[in-house]
């Protein structure tokens, strides 16, 4: 089998991307919903993360529709990785859409419109469906790339069952599906024809002594009877959205892969919500709300959220975890000041969970977990002063700084990272505060600074004034930019 | 053993007739969703194609399924079925397909005539001894067994449920000839006499112009 051989290499070199918040593999909690201190990627907020928990064994008894939740806290206290967290308890079967505030905004779609579809994207339906299968054990199965290495590949499989045996011709998606999952000669596989997933059952018994030892985990089945293609009953999980598009007639199905959905109307929603009750009283299909988290809620403005209070009545409604940094400032698209930026009407429908910063000791802990999820070795020193760090300025510039301290120390070929290396960076790379102390003396010297700020305000009347009072509450960066 | 359940059930439906050429085809919109296409030949008045079109529960345009009769389908058919009707044309690349069995597969067609019920497979290169033929009136089929097991298939024959008979194996015969196995069955008495009451229902259906008359009128003006 040289081609397996020469796909296998191929795999193994890919490489798995790092991102802020994937070191978090859960809530962290144990049984009872007490939070340990260190679990799972968590750490600290234990009360805030006691109560994600209730919300998530909330969302999983799946009875309460339409309940919102509001983390609110300051910058870098870990509100999104909650919501992270949240999403990995949960689990894959429960939807969970992520979005951020400011993601409505687009010319394509009006905000409500983008609003309902991430609503829709929430909610799961499982609905048990009649498809035709292929199953059987493989016989022979022939892969032929072309020796470029790129361009068609040309697949054919054998499968066989107790009483038949059939060739098939394989279509490329199929092919890359057989190479994932590595199947080879004697195993015993199904093949969803309608999606062309390959699922593998395990080897079939008449090949039990084709190798002298075999792992664990390999499981013997026996090789199917009768006839190869079947009728059989499958259960997934799809969310409303998906049967949306699937059932605008203007795009089609194929809008699914191409992204672009546009507008669906009203009446189509409506019928699905219909059809979908329907299925439901007949015990074909079974609603499975999951969760809907709006990062940045402070984004959304008077309309978004006046469409929030209505959407949230329905019975189809998920569960919205909304997360702010903002304290007591301007609803969006109106004059009036609120707490967190949300009409106090819609505050009033929520429960709202607070994050708390972070102790130097829980500071240490999360850049721990953080050196490890990156590959670092660092020495305790070295860690010391990055807490250090992190306590006087922020979080995330100390996390910055792990990796570069980490590319340093491999430039003079160590392993282990040293207070020198983190020395060093902290002295290339400035962080926010350091950044805005200099900007501030040497302000003459940069462009524009003949312009005072009383010029300004009367060169732009509407739209500059507005923007900085907003950005105003956001963090140092922002306001270092304005000048 | 009677034929009542499918006459009313046929009864039930809306029902749309034309004339295309030598055929007359019929479309059965039933009450639960169903629909159902026949095409009858007007020279024997026997069907020769019927395809049913079943509700498909995540919605989407379901398929047709050919019940009897040839399936239209090219020599060099490259994309699977869906594709060639669908008319997406930068979508009809060579390699579009999940999986298809291959060319040199068994092939299983049906079809009707006066007497008996007809199933061709071809692509079946073994001699006659290897097929085991029999009727199952337990599964309500006929099953295709091969000695060699390189082919099996249970195949169901609707027309004797909808008029009650099981499958007898006196009726069946078998036969081999180029490179195709040929399964007869002949009628029992009661589906003839199915069939015929089925005629004489679709007589009292109106019958639209003859499309094909219509175009050739529109262009020679």
């Amino acid at each position: 089998m040289a081609e397996t051989e020469k796909i296998e290499v191929r795999d193994i070199t890919r490489i798995e991307r790092i991102g802020a918040h994937s070191h978090i593999r859960g809530l962290g909690l144990d049984d009872v919903l007490e939070a340990r201190a260190v679990s799972q990627g968590m750490v600290g907020q234990k009360d805030a993360r006691r109560a994600a928990g209730v919300v998530v064994q909330m969302v999983r008894e799946g009875k309460i529709a339409g309940r919102c939740i509001l983390l609110a806290g300051e910058p870098s206290t870990g509100k999104t990785a909650i919501a992270v967290g949240m999403a990995q308890a949960l689990g894959t079967e429960t939807p969970f859409t992520s979005m951020s505030g400011s993601e409505i905004y687009s010319l394509e779609m009006s905000k409500t419109e983008a609003l309902s579809q991430a609503l829709r994207k929430s909610i799961g339906v499982r609905i048990k469906e009649e498809t035709e299968i292929i199953e059987g054990e493989v016989v022979e199965i022939q892969i032929e790339r072309p020796a470029t290495g790129t361009g068609q590949k040309v697949g054919k499989v054998t499968l066989k069952t107790t009483e038949m045996e059939t060739n098939y011709d394989l279509g490329n998606k199929i092919i890359e599906c057989f190479m994932k999952e590595k199947i080879q000669a004697g195993d015993v596989i199904t093949i969803d024809k309608a999606s062309g997933k390959v699922n593998k059952l395990g080897r079939s018994f008449t090949r039990a002594r084709d190798y002298d030892a075999t792992g664990a985990q390999t499981r013997f089945v026996q090789c199917p009877e009768g006839e190869l293609q079947k009728r059989k009953e499958v259960v997934h999980t799809v969310t409303l959205h998906e049967i949306d598009v699937i059932n605008s007639r203007t795009h089609g199905f194929l809008a699914l892969f191409s992204g672009d959905t546009g507008e669906i109307k009203q009446e189509v929603r409506d019928q699905i919500n219909n059809k979908v009750l329907e299925w439901r009283e007949e015990g074909k299909a079974e609603i499975n709300p999951g969760v809907l988290f709006i990062d940045e809620v402070h984004m959304l403005d008077i309309e978004c959220f006046s469409y929030l209070n209505r959407a949230l009545e329905s019975d189809m409604a998920p569960v919205v975890v909304m997360a702010t940094n903002r304290g007591i400032t301007r609803i969006r698209g109106t004059n009036y000041r609120s707490p967190h930026g949300i009409p106090i009407d819609l505050l009033d429908r929520m429960i709202i969970i607070r994050t708390v910063p972070y102790s130097e000791k829980e500071v240490k802990e999360i850049l721990k977990i953080r050196c490890e999820e990156e590959d670092c070795i660092m020495h305790p020193d070295a860690l010391t002063i990055l807490t250090r760090i992190a306590t006087d300025t922020s979080l995330r510039y100390a996390i910055q700084l792990i990796t570069t301290a980490n590319l340093v120390c491999r430039r003079r070929k160590a392993t282990e990272v040293n207070t020198e290396d983190v020395k060093k960076v902290y002295s290339l790379f400035l962080d926010e505060n350091r950044s805005s102390k200099i900007l501030k003396e040497y302000q003459d010297d940069y462009m524009f600074s003949e312009i005072t700020e009383k010029e300004e305000e009367f060169a732009s009347v509407g739209g500059g004034s507005k923007r900085r009072s907003e950005a105003g509450g956001g963090g140092g960066d922002a306001q270092a930019m304005e000048h | 053993m009677s034929y009542e359940n499918w006459l009313n059930y046929l009864t039930s439906a809306e029902k749309n007739s034309m004339i295309s050429g030598r055929l007359r085809k019929v479309l059965y919109k039933f009450p639960d969703g169903q629909q159902m296409a026949e095409d009858y030949s007007l020279d024997t008045g026997i069907v020769l194609r019927r395809a049913w079109r079943k509700c498909k529960q995540l919605m989407g345009q379901p398929e047709w399924e050919v019940e009897l009769g040839e399936e239209p389908r090219q020599l060099n058919w490259s994309g699977n079925k869906a594709n060639g009707a669908g008319g997406d044309v930068d979508n009809t690349h060579d390699d579009d397909f999940m999986l298809r069995e291959s060319n040199s597969a068994p092939l299983l067609t049906k079809r009707v005539t006066k007497k008996n019920v007809e199933w061709r497979i071809r692509n079946m290169p073994y001699p006659l001894e290897v097929y085991n033929v029999s009727a199952s009136p337990e599964q309500r089929s006929i099953v295709v067994r091969t000695t060699n097991k390189k082919y099996y298939k249970v195949i169901p024959v609707p027309e004797l449920d909808r008029c009650g008979t099981p499958p007898t194996q006196a009726n069946i015969s078998v036969h081999h000839q180029f490179n195709t196995l040929i399964i007869t069955y002949l009628k029992p008495a009661i589906l003839c006499e199915m069939e015929a009451q089925v005629l004489l229902l679709l007589k009292d259906v109106e019958t639209e112009t003859d499309m094909d008359d219509l175009l050739k009128g529109l262009m020679a003006k």
